[in-house]
């Protein structure tokens, strides 16, 4: 080896060491895929996603300033028209370059494609996807970026029944093939990958049949109890696992080399854990007791804290979960009436929460996103953070999913 | 253990799935540019063969080097598998205005690069632009001086189809191995098929 190739490979290496350091501990804004492009400063915008309350009016992407230094702090800029209405606009997610918003829509399969890089505080709609027509599959779900592609849950197939499924498209918009659940796991919800081990988590929850159901009337026996492992490069189930009722939200832990992570179970009142051998064979197990309806769960970028929004019983709870055998309550927030999605900033010291969880199970119309400060000890509200979603122009809207800028 | 996790998988009847884990994403259009050592440089010229290219530039101080850095390990891992007369390299530059041929001969000799096995492309900054637009790839300034993009790598089949992209926590010498052979094992059948 020639000594210029050398001290070559050597940078290289360094090189190479510190760009995988950085992307070993950047994937704070946990809900992220790890193959998004991280934030290298503190937020400038929070996009959320908006369901016009009364299904009148056009849903919507509101943009937020979340800049501290601004004048505008605190203020929607911006709300950029989605041209329909009675989508339930639900979770969505960047592209893998971060130039892209894709958001999910429950009721309409519509798939929209936001381009936010070219003008962050005026995100332009670039195309609507009708995802039926394109999978067979409907109740579009979490967009999962991947290298150059999104990976889309769904939670239903035909008539809004099951099996549910998982399809990929190209960034661009083009379908590329799609993965049908069977067997005893039919159900569909989340969906998280673990590159370094070559493993995907995709979790259950209930069909578009059911869930347009007033919560009242919703058919509790079709909610799904599964976890299914796959393995990720082969787009392969290796094994069904069992949890409580509605497992949903699925978060690898990011504590370093870590083999496990954690899904609310919201019918179950619980967090479960599932945890990989050394031969990556995994098992399930209830890690803690919540509050009433877990429905959104975060982490702390070092992994040792998860937070959990308890929808029916109005709080957010912070667990230790540095010790597995033994999780402790850490702290409490009370954000106000039915906290539902957390967005945990890439510093882990500010959580943005929204109250809306499906037009069909919000039993307050007092939608709004405010702001939990984590520190030392724990969690606090920001007073001076309230932005209202019940007096725009349209009226009061439903805010769910958040991504920042 | 390996056949055991094929069994388990073969038994669990969770999902369907497609025959091939490396789905057909695209087929790119083929394209026309100049190589290191100034000749023209047609993509298609390479069918018949498995494709990884990436897209850098030479004075990136960012994911740039470790992206290079990374093909090198894999272009080894393959030559070690007997597999570098069946596949070929490129690295198609960012930054045009800058990258000319002869600083691309410089760049490849840093990394010892082999130009018969691995080919590094420039050309005018609108056919540069017209091939990033048709990959899905992007760079535009970034408030440091460097260039912004995304760090993809991208494999080609025989055929020329677009069939796997990576970021650099997924491309893996070893990963990239099996993929290769994965695509030629099945570029050999379908030539055996009467």
């Amino acid at each position: 080896m020639t000594s210029i190739r050398c001290w070559t490979v050597i940078a290289g290496m360094l090189v190479l060491t510190a760009s995988l350091l950085g992307l070993a501990t950047a994937p704070a804004e946990t809900c992220l895929s790890p193959f998004v492009k991280r934030l290298d400063r503190p937020e400038k915008y929070l996009y959320v996603f908006c369901v016009d309350a009364d299904a009148k009016d056009n849903d919507f992407l509101a943009v937020i300033d979340v800049d501290a230094s601004s004048t505008k702090y605190g203020q929607i800029l911006y709300q950029l028209d989605l041209g329909s209405a009675g989508n339930e606009t639900h979770h969505f997610g960047f592209t893998d370059d971060r130039t892209h918003i894709w958001g999910c829509s429950l009721f309409s399969n519509r798939l929209f494609v936001i381009n936010v890089a070219d003008d962050p505080a005026k995100p332009k709609l670039v195309k609507s996807i009708d995802s039926f027509k394109e999978t067979g599959f409907t109740g579009p779900h979490s967009p999962y970026a991947l290298p150059g592609r999104m990976l889309i849950s769904f939670l239903g197939g035909k008539d809004g029944g099951i099996p549910a499924g998982i399809a990929e498209f190209a960034n661009d918009g083009r379908f590329i093939r799609k993965f049908e659940f069977g067997g005893e796991a039919p159900y569909g919800y989340d969906v998280a990958i673990n590159p370094d081990l070559n493993r995907m988590v995709t979790s259950s929850f209930t069909p578009p049949r059911n869930y347009r159901k007033p919560l009242a009337k919703m058919d509790l026996k079709q909610f799904g109890d599964k976890l299914l492992i796959w393995d990720f490069r082969d787009r392969k189930v290796l094994q069904t696992l069992t949890t409580a009722a509605s497992p949903l939200e699925c978060r690898w832990s990011l504590k370093k080399d870590a083999k496990h992570g954690y899904v609310n179970c919201a019918l179950a009142d619980s967090i479960w854990v599932w945890e990989g051998d050394a031969e990556n064979h995994y098992t399930t197990r209830k890690l803690c007791d919540t509050g009433k309806l877990p429905v959104d769960l975060s982490q702390s970028p070092d992994g040792r804290f998860l937070f959990v929004s308890c929808f029916a019983s109005d709080e957010v709870q912070q667990w230790d979960v540095s010790d597995l055998k033994n999780p402790k309550l850490f702290s409490t927030a009370k954000p106000g009436v039915e906290p539902n999605m957390l967005h945990l900033t890439g510093d882990g010291q500010r959580m943005y929460v929204t109250n809306s969880l499906l037009s069909t199970m919000d039993r307050s119309q007092d939608f709004w996103v405010r702001l939990i400060r984590v520190g030392p000890d724990g969690m606090k509200m920001d007073p001076k953070f309230n932005v209202d979603l019940t007096k725009l122009k349209t009226g009061p809207a439903r805010g769910h999913d958040m991504l920042l800028y | 253990m390996f056949a055991m996790g094929l069994l388990v998988a073969l038994l669990n009847p969770a999902a369907k799935t497609e025959d091939s884990r490396l789905a057909v994403i695209r087929t790119p259009a083929d394209f026309t540019l100049t190589a290191e050592d100034g000749k023209p440089f047609q993509l298609s010229s390479l069918r018949g063969k498995v494709v990884l290219v990436s897209f850098v530039f030479t004075t990136c101080n960012g994911t740039c080097p470790a992206t290079t850095h990374r093909m090198v390990l894999a272009a080894e891992t393959l030559a070690k598998a007997g597999l570098s007369d069946k596949v070929h390299l490129l690295s198609i530059t960012l930054d045009p205005a800058r990258d000319k041929p002869a600083v691309l001969r410089d760049y490849m000799r840093l990394y010892d690069i082999d130009p018969k096995h691995w080919t590094f492309l420039t050309g005018s900054q609108e056919q540069i632009d017209k091939v990033l637009s048709d990959w899905g790839m992007w760079a535009r300034p970034a408030a440091n001086g460097q260039l912004d993009h995304p760090s993809r790598v991208f494999l080609l089949d025989p055929r020329g189809r677009l069939r796997e992209i990576y970021d650099l926590q997924f491309f893996r010498p070893p990963w990239v191995r099996e993929d290769v052979q994965l695509l030629l094992k099945k570029a050999g059948k379908r030539t055996a098929q009467p």
